[in-house]
């Protein structure tokens, strides 16, 4: 690729008919396949599933219309909030511990004297690179009551053998470990991200105050970091609540449900062909999953 | 953090800290790649325990017998190929039209843009999958390439890369009497290398670990990819496969794992860089 030779003195583009008419068109041929692929796949789909959500059809035949009757029976019935439950459940137990980790781990690398931070970065982002399915495999295999290495290595210690994936006490958690094992690292590179944008000097003030350590991290890098912070968690929350893969692979939402997501729950719908049911679970899903990114971007806004 | 008081203390206690850590995010992948070299009961027996003298590659021999993986390499790479190919150069090109150009209706379109960026994508599986199977195309290629060939993402990122680029650049160009689209590929694209590179990991990793579509569009034999071929081992773990014996699956299972991981693994490792540029412009992505 050449760098074009640019003329010292520019004038006007030449105003020829061909050239200006060429431009006007060009926009709409760049835009063109984009266009048709995002109509075809993204738009009438989004319409799509706003009718069908409407009807109760099983995939064959024609669909009746029902109304609301999918929503009303989605609202009224235990599984349904037993998977936000769920997902709940893991977002209290994800997202509190990712952040305040986060936090630590991007303020401890931001120090540019910090020996061999280079490695640590890379090493904390390889989980995320890396395959989930692989890695969820990998878990079970880890993870496995009776075979696995973990409870071997728990059993050094004379702990008893638990049954991580087996009992619904400990699935959660165990999940909620490879959730948190896949993309610390990622969130640890947007925190970075965010520290980098914060003045030195403001540091410097504080060291000539005296501050500690601590009291730094807390009363200046944390309310620095909030906008960033909030952006994290919003970015998080929308990926527990559609969390899926983990739990198809990990545990196929067992045992006793107790790991149906609110994102396998949807899928459920689709093994059973209730297409209906499940285009009003996907709707009732983006309102609640963007409900809580607004509550949690106004909650950020309003300490400001 | 500006480390001024404490330049002489060499740090102990972080050290301590992040190398814990390390070993806890090393500690999966490693297990498994190592593991896999182990004969298959010892995976079960001692599984914390490497003995290099029993070092073998049964596993490997068994797995590539029984598990279509060379399908799932062959039909991802058709997928990385065509869906790969279809981003970097359709969504640069949108990018530029909406970065750099005035015409009807570019604010509708970008608006709709950015609100697929904000639908989970979830919403959007079980209308796909009925227009696949009115098309006919379920467990075909098309299914895997199509939706979502020119991402929505790549356009909003690559709009922001192209709108920096200075008009005097273009205005030029054009008083050389560049055409439209040369502007693009001899202009643009030059300028904008860097930004592009990110663009390429990111969706070659967005491509290659993809599994919720695939599995929902895909899942037969012949056309499931890799990350799909790979979903189906767990499941023999769990009791599914009759006549199999947990130590084989088992080491099969870490041999497929392991070989899933190494080609991104490597990838990483080359480009990291450009890996974590994309990483953090990716992340806006809902």
């Amino acid at each position: 690729m050449t760098a074009l030779p640019v003329p010292a003195a520019r004038r006007a583009p030449r105003a020829g008919r061909g050239p200006r008419l060429r431009r006007r068109l060009a926009p709409y041929v760049f835009v063109l396949p984009f266009a048709a692929v995002f109509a075809a796949f993204s738009v009438y789909p989004l319409f799509f599933t706003a009718r069908l959500s409407f009807t109760d059809w099983r995939g064959t035949g024609a669909a009746t219309w029902v109304g609301w009757d999918n929503y009303a029976y989605l609202l009224t019935n235990p599984a349904f909030w037993s998977s936000l439950g769920n997902s709940a459940v893991l977002w209290l137990l994800i997202v509190p511990v990712q952040m305040a980790v986060g936090v630590l781990v991007a303020v401890l690398l931001n120090d540019a004297k910090l020996r061999l931070r280079g490695l640590y970065r890379v090493a904390f982002i390889v989980p995320f690179v890396t395959p989930l399915v692989a890695v969820a495999q990998i878990w079970v295999v880890l993870f496995d009551q009776r075979y696995g290495a973990v409870n071997a290595f728990l059993g050094l210690f004379g702990l008893p053998e638990t049954g991580w994936l087996t009992t619904s006490a400990w699935a959660k958690p165990t999940l909620a470990l490879l959730f948190l094992w896949k993309t610390t690292g990622f969130i640890v590179i947007i925190l970075l991200s965010g520290l980098q944008s914060i003045n030195a000097s403001i540091y410097e003030a504080a060291d000539l105050d005296g501050a500690s350590k601590a009291r730094r991290l807390w009363s200046i890098t944390v309310p620095l970091l909030r906008r960033t912070l909030g952006f994290a968690v919003v970015l998080q929350t929308l990926a527990v609540f559609q969390m899926f893969a983990e739990p198809f692979v990990v545990t196929q939402g067992g045992p006793y449900n107790s790991t149906t997501t609110a994102g396998y729950y949807l899928y459920n719908h689709i093994t059973r062909a209730d297409l209906g049911t499940g285009a009003a679970n996907s709707f009732l899903l983006v309102v609640l999953v963007m409900a809580l990114s607004l509550l949690f971007v106004r909650l950020l806004r309003a300490k400001d | 953090m500006a480390a001024t008081t404490e330049r002489t203390r060499p740090r102990i206690g972080s050290h301590l800290f992040l190398t814990l850590l390390l070993v806890a995010f090393l500690f999966p992948v490693a297990w498994a790649l190592l593991s896999a070299f182990k004969p298959a009961d010892a995976i079960i027996r001692s599984p914390l325990t490497f003995d290099p003298t029993t070092f073998t590659l049964d596993n490997y021999t068994a797995m590539f017998q029984d598990v279509p993986i060379g399908q799932g390499f062959l039909n991802t790479a058709v997928v990385l190929l065509c869906k790969g190919a279809a981003t970097m150069f359709f969504a640069p090109l949108a990018a530029f039209a909406f970065a750099k150009y005035q015409w009807a209706g570019k604010n509708l379109v970008f608006g709709a843009v950015l609100i697929t960026l904000m639908l989970p994508t979830i919403v959007l599986i079980i209308p796909l999958l009925l227009e696949m199977k009115a098309l006919g195309w379920v467990n075909t290629y098309q299914a895997l390439i199509l939706p979502g060939a020119v991402d929505a993402f790549a356009i909003f990122w690559m709009r922001q890369v192209i709108t920096a680029v200075p008009d005097e650049l273009l205005d030029a160009a054009r008083v050389d009497g560049c055409g439209e689209f040369a502007l693009f590929w001899r202009v643009v694209v030059p300028v904008i290398r860097p930004g592009l590179a990110g663009l390429g990991v990111l969706t070659v990793m967005n491509i290659y670990n993809d599994f919720v579509w695939p599995v929902v569009a895909a899942s037969s034999e012949r056309m499931a990819t890799l990350q799909v071929v790979l979903s189906t081992l767990a499941q023999n773990i769990t009791g599914n496969r009759i006549g199999a014996d947990y130590a084989t699956v088992t080491g099969e299972l870490l041999a497929a794992s392991s070989v899933a991981l190494v080609p991104l693994l490597v990838l990483f490792i080359l480009l990291q860089r450009h890996f974590i540029n994309g990483i953090l412009a990716g992340s806006v992505k809902g």
